[in-house]
């Protein structure tokens, strides 16, 4: 009988565990990791990729939470890649305001956006959405 | 008696006491931290970008900023940086002034196989952090981390034996014959490596514990320079 008890015990102190050590998570992820993964996997399915990264932002800011370090970048460079420059600058912008950390990187990033702009179309990314799937 | 020690081991892998030397990522105390693409010595070819995707959460999960991944990765390929080991051979305070990053992780993939025997599936995964400092070059912190799950005795590597066998379910996930899946290992291991305290890092600027989680060896001597301040 003892020993029954001190089983439950056990199996509910593990089944605490993994959340007794850690505490709820800062943000939303909205699954980032596991849409990277699924970008990798199938980099032909880039279109679901781009549509789940503008999931998880809608997501984070629907909910009032703080969308996760990285992830506006991710999907202005996304956009930016699919020449959509205008808005690329949206989310670069966004990112450098919410995480003063990435503004060196964003406020790079804008300024290739406003140089490309500038120049013909045809001349615009190295990174071009063909390009991406190689 | 053999159950309470058993008891006992549980609540100390809870808290462990950290055992490393953090007087230098204290002093460097990083907010923003750049994911490199990973080096890959298994001989899946497909495991360094899988496992590259699993490396942000955690890390930024402990307060620090992140690079967005993908996009490091394709800023380094435009670069003519596509090989990873040419990033991590890099002069890595050149790599953190390119992004404006306090510090610069670099993982390496030890193992990332499958042996299929008689009646099971062993999965093992192993791989090596590296936290450099993007001012000094320094290295700040690093850590090792091995899982092995063994469908036939669906018991997970390093300790985690009892939850393992609780969550037998999870060996029909990860030892599925025709492919098997690599990630819930991958996941924990990134876990259990950035856990702190334990063997990972103290929070980041945007965890409320930040700067009050040091190991007292680190607050109570933050080694001010002896005779400058008279």
């Amino acid at each position: 009988m003892r020993a029954h008890v001190l089983v439950g015990m056990l199996a509910l102190g593990a089944l605490a565990g993994p959340f007794g050590c850690a505490p709820k998570t800062l943000y939303r992820w909205g699954g980032y990791d596991q849409a990277l993964y699924d970008h990798y996997k199938n980099p032909q399915k880039r279109d679901e990729f781009v549509a789940r990264l503008s999931g998880i932002i809608e997501e984070a800011e629907k909910s009032g939470g703080v969308v996760p370090p990285g992830c506006y970048a991710e999907y202005g460079w996304a956009l930016y890649e699919e020449g959509r420059l205008a808005e690329a600058t949206v989310y670069f912008e966004k990112e450098s305001k919410l995480w003063p950390e990435s503004r060196p990187l964003m406020e790079k990033l804008m300024r290739n956006v406003a140089r490309a702009r500038s120049s013909p179309p045809a001349a615009v990314p190295a990174s071009a959405p063909e390009e991406a799937k190689k | 008696m053999k159950r309470l020690l058993l008891l006992a081991a549980l609540a100390a892998a809870c808290a462990k006491p950290p055992g490393k030397d953090y007087s230098k990522l204290v002093s460097a105390s990083p907010r923003a931290i750049l994911v490199v693409p990973v080096v890959n010595k298994s001989v899946d070819v497909d495991a360094a970008d899988y496992f590259l995707s699993t490396l942000s959460v955690p890390l930024a999960e402990r307060g620090y900023y992140v690079f967005p991944i993908n996009l490091v990765k394709r800023m380094l390929e435009d670069d003519g940086l596509s090989d990873a080991a040419l990033v991590h051979g890099a002069d890595p305070v050149r790599l953190c002034s390119l992004f404006g990053a306090d510090a610069v992780l670099y993982v390496t993939i030890q193992q990332w196989t499958a042996r299929y025997l008689v009646v099971s599936t062993q999965v093992t995964v192993e791989f090596d952090y590296l936290l450099k400092d993007g001012r000094t070059g320094e290295e700040l912190w690093k850590e090792h981390q091995m899982r092995v799950f063994d469908s036939g005795s669906a018991n997970s590597g390093s300790g985690g034996g009892l939850l393992g066998a609780l969550v037998g379910s999870l060996a029909a996930a990860i030892a599925t014959k025709a492919a098997p899946n690599y990630m819930p290992l991958a996941r924990e291991a990134n876990v259990k490596a950035l856990e702190y305290p334990g063997p990972g890092i103290p929070a980041g600027p945007y965890r409320p514990e930040y700067r009050r989680d040091l190991p007292s060896s680190v607050t109570t001597d933050p080694a001010p320079p002896p005779a400058a301040s008279r």
